[in-house]
């Protein structure tokens, strides 16, 4: 069986053969030997590697625990379907979304305004801390979506420069 | 001793009281607000009181409804914690009216030394050092501009009410005065419910050393010696130890620092556990910066370090009982140091980072103390502090403590939110950190220096198993898994 594999940002390949595996990262020295595999409760796995322990938890949005430290890390399939989509089309417009979830403080813009790089737009505030989100570029406020005193999530967009 | 408290605080400060409480067999009574229902403070009190809303101005900061609390509960005292009502003197007083013990000092100590402008004014009285600044709030642009001025930028703008970093803001330039003044005002406000601000000299990369103090009600004032939380980040400290590692070249200090310490509380008439906060330069010199009238986050360092429970001779001090341990019964005994684990992510400028946790395994075993306020399945709110838990090691050296932490670290693993854990990993082995080379502007360089461990490819290699494995059995990516899909998977992968 093989896999592509993309561990802590780096790419390589993966593949078993009974009782053996073969890693190798791209750029990197391979890593071939036996393995042994086990299940150790849930989303708890053990394993050895040349007589190495590793202790493996895998955490929520494709994260993985190992020895303590974290990854993002991901397996695929090579036969499988994946293709990759490519960068988003340069429209000139740009989302401008929160960087965490949290509470609109302020809302320093209003729509049609006419921006300069840097400029503050949208205060957020968690946790007791306060978080001004900046204009990357100059522009015009296309729309606001952000309303003073609502809660949003990571991501949501608050408004759209053009 | 008393028969019941109302612990008026949530996360892992009301645990640690709640704990404190169960051991001096006095019953508990915990408040929470919507957001906290679920929270371990609420399932392990004995009684538990609904506030209001999650917001803190409608639930953890409103006097009137725990004081009412308190009250229908028939409690004889309230413990504030650290934090939300801790250093409000009107809280203090209303707890008096309603003949309820406040746990902490007086009501007239508090005002004498929670607004850092009048502790200043009270520790110039006292011979303390202090650093260049006003005395009092500054509501006229045009003054702020003239005192900052003559003061020299760049300046430090803090909150009179305040602690913790929060309102609290660094100019550089004139220029850059009104809109930090704002900004500090406004943090301040929502922080404190105290929008006042003044303005101090910045000393440039200090260490910050503080004292812990502890009086009774009898005239008894001690020093527990210092706590060095010099490595901070927007002023908030991360890491705490105890000693200093300035105290083992400088064995002398510490009686200086504790001295000033203690003629700045007797000056206030100071009661119960507090701390005397110092920033100290390069040249070992050392400036009164403010007290903070209650319990510490970081008091476990000093607990380890003395074996003095602070929060147990907080309640006895409370009750009344005289203070039985003397100046000369204090003995610092090896090295303790504690990282503050908050939800937030290292990897994006430390955004916080509230969310369900998904995964909790929590380090223990010798010498490992773990104050936690959450649990697996807990939702942390965006409403409050990101302090998950404190976790202080204790070892004979301080670099026996270092690895210890190191250790614990390597144990812990929280899953679905992010946290600062792998933060303290790389602080923990930059050789300037462990040759206790430390200032508050410590992380800043640290930043500019860390570098990466070297890859370990079978380390890559065994999690691309897993995750192999689990991918070749189910064709999506495994939740924590209670089948046996990868026993299944793998034997499938055999045949």
């Amino acid at each position: 069986m093989k896999f592509e594999t993309q561990i802590g940002g780096h790419a390589g390949t993966l593949s078993i053969d009974a009782d053996r595996l073969h890693y190798q990262r791209e750029g990197g020295d391979p890593v071939a030997c036996e393995f042994s595999c086990e299940q150790a409760g849930e989303g708890a796995y053990t394993v050895l590697l040349n007589g190495a322990s590793y202790q493996i938890v895998l955490l929520p949005a494709g994260e993985v625990w190992v020895n303590g430290s974290t990854f993002r890390a991901e397996v695929f399939d090579p036969r499988g379907l994946r293709g990759r989509r490519g960068p988003d089309s340069e429209t000139g417009r740009k989302s401008i979304a929160a960087l965490m979830p949290g509470r609109i403080v302020r809302v320093l813009v209003e729509a049609g305004q006419t921006v300069e790089a840097g400029q503050g737009l949208v205060v957020v505030e968690a946790m007791k801390m306060q978080n001004e989100m900046k204009a990357p570029r100059a522009g015009k406020v296309a729309q606001v979506k952000a309303q003073p005193g609502t809660t949003v999530a990571a991501g949501e967009v608050l408004l759209v420069l053009e | 001793m008393f028969r019941k408290v109302l612990v008026a605080n949530r996360g892992e400060i009301a645990v640690r009281l709640i704990r404190a409480l169960r051991e001096a067999k006095v019953a508990s009574v915990a408040v929470y607000s919507d957001a906290d229902r679920l929270a371990p403070h609420v399932q392990m009190a004995d009684e538990a009181v609904h506030l209001g809303a999650a917001p803190a101005s409608e639930s953890y900061l409103r006097i009137d409804k725990i004081i009412d609390a308190a009250r229908r509960h028939s409690v004889d005292a309230i413990h504030p914690g650290y934090g939300f009502l801790s250093e409000n003197a009107d809280f203090a007083d209303a707890c008096a009216q309603a003949g309820i013990i406040f746990i902490g000092p007086t009501a007239s100590a508090i005002r004498k030394l929670g607004s850092k402008t009048a502790a200043r004014k009270l520790a110039i009285a006292a011979g303390a050092p202090v650093v260049p600044g006003t005395e009092s709030g500054i509501s006229d642009e045009h003054e702020a501009q003239r005192i900052a001025r003559n003061i020299g930028f760049p300046v430090l703008l803090k909150a009179s009410a305040g602690g913790g970093g929060k309102g609290m803001r660094r100019v550089d330039r004139a220029e850059d005065l009104p809109a930090a003044r704002r900004d500090a005002s406004s943090e301040a406000l929502r922080a404190f419910g105290n929008g006042e601000v003044y303005i101090e000299k910045l000393i440039v990369e200090p260490r910050h050393i503080e004292i812990q103090i502890l009086g009774d009600h009898h005239g008894n004032l001690i020093h527990l010696g210092e706590r060095e939380c010099s490595v901070q980040r927007r002023h908030q400290k991360v890491i705490e130890e105890c000693p200093s590692p300035v105290m083992l070249e400088h064995p002398g200090l510490r009686a200086k620092m504790g001295e000033a310490a203690l003629n700045i509380a007797r000056a206030a008439g100071y009661t119960s556990a507090g701390t005397v906060e110092f920033l100290v330069d390069r040249d070992r010199n050392f400036y009164f910066l403010e007290v903070n009238t209650r319990l510490q986050v970081e008091h476990p360092v000093t607990e380890l370090v003395t074996s003095i429970d602070l929060v147990q001779w907080q309640l006895r001090i409370a009750a009344g009982e005289l203070l039985t341990i003397s100046q000369q019964d204090i003995r610092w005994t090896g090295s303790a140091i504690e990282c503050r684990v908050y939800a937030e992510d290292p990897a994006s400028g430390f955004l916080p980072s509230p969310g369900r946790i998904e995964v909790l395994r929590e380090p223990s075993g010798p010498g490992v103390r773990l104050d936690s306020g959450v649990f697996e399945g807990w939702n942390v709110p965006l409403e409050y502090d990101p302090l998950l838990a404190k976790l202080a090691t204790w070892a004979p050296s301080r670099e026996d403590s270092i690895q210890r932490m190191q250790r614990a670290l390597g144990e812990y693993v929280v899953g679905g939110i992010r946290t600062n854990l792998s933060f303290f990993v790389d602080v923990l082995r930059d050789p300037q950190f462990r040759a206790g080379n430390l200032s508050t502007a410590f992380l800043d360089h640290f930043f500019d220096r860390v570098s990466l461990p070297p890859a370990n490819l079978e380390q890559e290699a065994a999690v691309a198993l897993v995750l192999a494995l689990a991918r070749h059995s189910h064709k999506q990516t495994p939740s924590p898994a209670k089948s046996s899909w990868l026993q299944s998977g793998r034997l499938d992968l055999l045949r």
